[in-house]
């Protein structure tokens, strides 16, 4: 039960920082919350509506995303996209990303971790 | 869809002022066009039962409001440590003194005994715990208070993410004995024994005009306290050319003031004092008065072992640290 809770806990705390770079990378194409939401279920990384949309004002509180009301299929809908500051830390953060993923594959393989793909 | 409204003007209420609007806007076309989706798949409306089990999934409404407010705390985590610190330090110095304050008129007043516990001391106890809550909430409420304006204060400022790492306090080692203290020991210790031999060897003394007799167990207290001391002045002299503790040193420490104290407590239940003289008293009078002595300083008593068990359990603690070796490294660099 505790290692269930731990895992779940440690997880959550993962995710949170690789959600951010989901969704700026899935913002290059401008899209609205719902379908946002569901671009990225699809992918495998779903996030409920209360993380994604107070995410998605922080991040554009901070400049990195911009977005406006727009009728769309009959309907006024708001829509992301990211900004030119965005776009530059989304740059920086991949380079982050792929820095972290080759540590921990190097610490893995260092310790003979086995299958690590 | 009444119930979709009625969820959406829910979580409104708890949302920030300016914002309340553009939310609920964004939140309300996230909610139909997951309806909408729905309804397109099955191809029919949606049942209330079918809408509700939507909603649930997305949560109370206070807790999808509480996601979209700015994280604010009374009292944040630079200040909560300092404050749990300064909590505890104020509840320790007010409820302990109180408690003992109370068990002292228990025993010595007799007027508050009667008024405080005529049924049980059970009853006085309830008494005076229903009084002690009141104050102590007082004063944890007025220390939450002092913290909440810190933590606005420093939050606008940052004063306390300004520091410097030369103005943290040195390294303190608890089994190191600071030299002026074992001198000062030395020297009040070696004082007293001089005192002590020259003055207090007969059980019959003088002082100005007062003839004062002690009982006849006075040379058990006599030699007593003079070995204690004698011990205690070793120990200091030693201390002083090796400051900090080691084991034996405890040890010998533990055995002496286990032997003060229970010597001391036993002086206060031994009636030592048997009569006194002084020109122009009766008799009676100083056999009265002596009896009133020895009836307080018996009275003592359970003040003097309280006393004695603290000091006791302080050696007991020095030594398990020195037997564990609790100390960190860099610590134990120092005292070696």
């Amino acid at each position: 039960m505790l290692c269930t809770v731990s895992f779940e806990n440690l997880r959550l705390e993962l995710r949170r920082g690789c959600l951010v770079l989901a969704v700026l990378a899935a913002l290059r194409d401008e899209q609205c919350g719902y379908t946002l939401r569901k671009a990225l279920a699809e992918n495998g990384l779903a996030i409920d509506e209360g993380t994604l949309y107070p995410l998605l004002r922080r991040l554009e509180s901070q400049r990195l995303l911009a977005s406006e009301w727009r009728q769309h299929d009959k309907r006024n809908k708001r829509f992301y996209r990211l900004t030119g500051d965005g776009t530059e830390i989304l740059e920086q953060l991949l380079a982050e990303w792929r820095d972290i993923d080759a540590s921990i594959r190097a610490i893995l393989e260092k310790q003979g971790a086995g299958s690590w793909n | 869809m009444e119930l979709v409204e009625r969820y959406l003007q829910a979580v409104q209420f708890w949302l920030p002022r300016g914002q309340k609007d553009d939310i609920i806007a964004e939140l309300s076309e996230d909610l139909h066009a997951q309806i909408e989706e729905k309804e397109a798949g099955l191809g029919r409306k949606l049942t209330d039962v079918e809408v509700e089990a939507i909603l649930r999934q997305r949560g109370r409404p206070v807790l999808v409001a509480n996601r979209f407010l700015p994280r604010d705390y009374l009292i944040g985590p630079v200040l909560f440590p300092i404050y749990m610190f300064v909590l505890k330090i104020v509840m320790l110095g007010y409820v302990v003194p109180w408690i003992l304050v109370w068990i002292g008129m228990m025993i010595y007043s007799p007027g508050y005994r009667v008024q405080h516990a005529a049924h049980s001391w059970l009853e006085a106890f309830g008494y005076v715990w229903s009084s002690l809550w009141g104050t102590a909430f007082l004063a944890a409420g007025t220390v939450t208070v002092v913290f909440a304006v810190l933590e606005r204060v420093q939050k606008k400022s940052g004063f306390l993410e300004k520091w410097d790492p030369h103005k943290l306090p040195p390294l303190r080692n608890p089994n190191v004995i600071t030299r002026p203290s074992a001198f000062f020991e030395l020297v009040i210790n070696a004082l007293g024994v001089v005192v002590w031999v020259t003055n207090m060897y007969s059980p019959v003394t003088m002082i100005s005009e007062v003839r004062i007799s002690v009982s006849p167990l006075w040379p058990w207290f006599f030699w007593g306290f003079l070995l204690v001391s004698l011990v205690n002045t070793a120990l200091a002299a030693v201390n002083l050319t090796r400051p900090f503790w080691t084991t034996q040193r405890a040890i010998v420490r533990l055995l002496s003031d286990a032997t003060g104290s229970a010597l001391f407590c036993w002086l206060l239940k031994a009636n030592i004092l048997t009569g006194f003289a002084v020109a122009g008293m009766s008799l009676e009078r100083t056999a009265e008065i002596t009896q009133l002595i020895n009836y307080w300083v018996g009275r003592a008593f359970p003040i003097a072992v309280a006393i004695g068990v603290a000091v006791l359990c302080g050696n007991i603690y020095r030594l398990v640290r020195l037997k564990t070796g609790r100390t960190h490294p860099a610590l134990q660099a120092i005292a070696h």
